[in-house]
């Protein structure tokens, strides 16, 4: 018999939230994600703190992603102070990013959704039959976290972004010193694709609006134009009048939806889909290896997204710490005035808006922070909705574990969207 | 090298029992903890780096809230081979907790790890939002500081050379 689908609890997911799915009279009715992590208010926090506070506070809101709430504050600050930041300095932060990626992707990929699609209910149950793929994650996830470190002062919630630079430099022999254990890592993600071409996944898939950022020189990670698949691109500044966010009373997270009132799809797979051509060499041989075809629509797809990805930061990463060289001074000078500006980067998880008015002293006078998974919110509930009909004759537990692991597929970081995740089917 | 090591999330009323154990134990026996053999370590959400934590320790002590349903302030004595059977109180919101991230030591058989981790748990009432404890687990840290010394110099002890 139908029964409705409750998780109280999501696992595996950061954050804290549950997940609804109540039939009546045997058809679907409600879908919920219930997000009830209580509202942290980091953007009322903010005003009245001065702009240089910005990038170590709201580094806070998220232990995975730090590195992406620095990277869209700093360019929102220096968009409003009308600063410019050296060569040396974005080619030292496309580097930070890439190290966030490879903690980031290691661990959603192997830890977080591979055990779904292996039948496990962990990964403590994977390790004990594939202990080789959990040590190999372990491993690149320890990469990532030490190339935080040496960059940015710390393993978690990195200390030395400062708007206009970096407040010093990192030790250049520590940094080359990652290039091997940088390059087992490009080593070990070309196996995370063949690994990740090889799962099973299941037979889904939807129309998507795609938004990501893109730029025609470089797979945009740390900055660039806001680029829809409906062929809309607009800049940072132009973000906040073409996807609006909405208030929805079963949630302590904002809703997003484009301007024309349907919810896009941010992340990995909206990324690899509309920037595969500004993949470098080394991500796109491994794609074209995995044979893949574009337009991927099949959300669960997100893990083999983000192995592509893992090879194209991997690769960077070598570069970038093999070619480092401080010169200059670490940071410009500021002078400060009243401005208003707008940043985003790409999260590991998605597109990640800030917007920040300054006044003439340099406080913060208004803040907005738009974060990825807020804005997938509205797609996962819609892809319920297709998804939902499909699974809900499977035996409960089958039932709700697929349900759960669509939600996971996303990488939702329910923290960072709060401003904790459970899953229900009422039936 | 010992470390002790305390866990927990501060903002979170008694999850943070475990480092306000250490700390209490810091302050109550400088004696033992401010041997250089002794290494005090405080991580509010160590997750799997909780593993390079512990590299290089020959005896590590690990503090944190425990929920067992048994009275608030509790103290609970347990090696990591107790842990199996400890599996829903340890478990963090995200379905992954220290239990499991210590039980990939064995099954992973990742090397350099300690000979021996001795768990001292608190046993967590409240746990909303809050950065003070609730009064029985209050009263229970000096129980937890005597019971994470009692650990500790029973190793200086057998430790002659202070390795």
């Amino acid at each position: 018999m139908r029964q409705n689908i409750e998780v109280d609890a999501l696992a595996r997911v950061e954050g804290e939230g549950a997940l609804y799915i109540r039939l009546k009279d045997g058809e679907i009715n409600d879908i919920q994600v219930n997000i009830y992590e209580p509202p942290r208010f980091f953007e009322g926090f903010l005003q009245g703190r001065y702009y240089q506070e910005v990038p170590d506070i709201t580094a806070r809101i998220c232990g995975i992603c730090p590195v992406a709430y620095q990277m869209s504050s700093v360019q929102a600050l220096e968009a409003a102070l009308n600063i410019t930041i050296s060569p040396e300095v974005r080619a030292l932060r496309r580097l930070l990013y890439c190290a966030e990626y490879i903690e980031s992707h290691a661990l959603h990929i192997y830890m977080l959704q591979a055990p779904d699609l292996l039948g496990h209910d962990s990964a403590l149950s994977l390790a004990k039959v594939a202990p080789d793929v959990v040590r190999q994650a372990l491993r690149l996830k320890k990469i990532g976290n030490s190339l935080l470190r040496v960059v940015g002062g710390r393993s978690v919630h990195p200390v030395n972004t400062c708007v206009g630079g970096f407040y010093k430099w990192p030790n250049k022999d520590e940094l080359h010193n990652l290039v091997p254990e940088l390059e087992w890592a490009l080593e070990a993600s070309k196996q995370t694709v063949d690994f990740a071409a090889a799962l099973d996944y299941p037979d889904f898939s939807m129309d998507y609006e795609f938004v990501a950022l893109t730029r025609d020189d470089e797979y945009a990670i740390y900055d660039g134009e806001v680029l829809s698949s409906t062929g809309l691109q607009v800049t940072a500044t132009g973000y906040d009048s073409a996807y609006l966010e909405t208030h929805v009373q079963h949630s302590n997270a904002l809703h997003s939806h484009t301007k024309a009132g349907s919810s896009y799809f941010v992340g990995p797979l909206a990324r690899l889909n509309l920037n595969y051509s500004q993949l470098r060499p080394a991500a796109r041989q491994a794609a074209e290896k995995a044979g893949i075809t574009l337009p991927m629509r099949n959300p669960f797809k997100n893990l083999l997204a983000r192995a592509i990805e893992l090879v194209e930061v991997c690769d960077l990463a070598i570069e970038l710490a093999g070619n480092y060289l401080p010169v200059g001074p670490s940071h410009a000078e500021i002078k400060i005035r009243a401005g208003e500006g707008a940043g985003v980067s790409e999260a590991p998880r998605g597109l990640l808006y800030h917007h920040y008015i300054v006044d003439d002293q340099g406080m913060i006078r208004h803040a907005k922070i738009t974060p990825p998974t807020a804005q997938n919110f509205a797609q996962m509930e819609a892809d319920l909705w297709q998804y939902a009909p499909q699974v809900i004759d499977l035996p409960h537990e089958e039932a709700t574990l697929a349900c759960e692991h669509l939600i996971r597929s996303y990488d939702p970081c329910i923290s960072c969207a709060t401003h904790f995740l459970k899953l229900t089917i009422e039936r | 090298m010992i470390k002790v090591i305390g866990i927990g999330q501060t903002m979170r009323g008694d999850d943070a029992a475990g480092i306000r154990a250490v700390q209490y134990w810091q302050a109550a026996y400088p004696k033992s903890s401010q041997q250089p053999n002794v290494q005090v370590l405080i991580e509010e959400l160590p997750g799997l780096a909780l593993l390079d934590m512990l590299v290089g320790a020959s005896f590590v002590v690990i503090a944190d809230a425990v929920r067992s349903n048994v009275d608030p302030g509790t103290i609970h004595h347990l090696e990591i081979t107790d842990l199996a059977t400890f599996k829903p109180g340890l478990s963090s919101a995200h379905g992954w907790g220290m239990a499991e991230t210590l039980a990939l030591i064995g099954i992973l058989g990742l090397s350099n790890m300690p000979e021996q981790i001795s768990l001292v748990g608190i046993e967590a009432g409240d746990l909303n939002m809050g950065l003070t404890l609730s009064p029985p687990v209050t009263e229970s840290l000096a129980q937890a500081a005597a019971l994470i010394e009692s650990l500790v110099t029973g190793v200086l002890a057998t430790k002659v050379n202070g390795n």
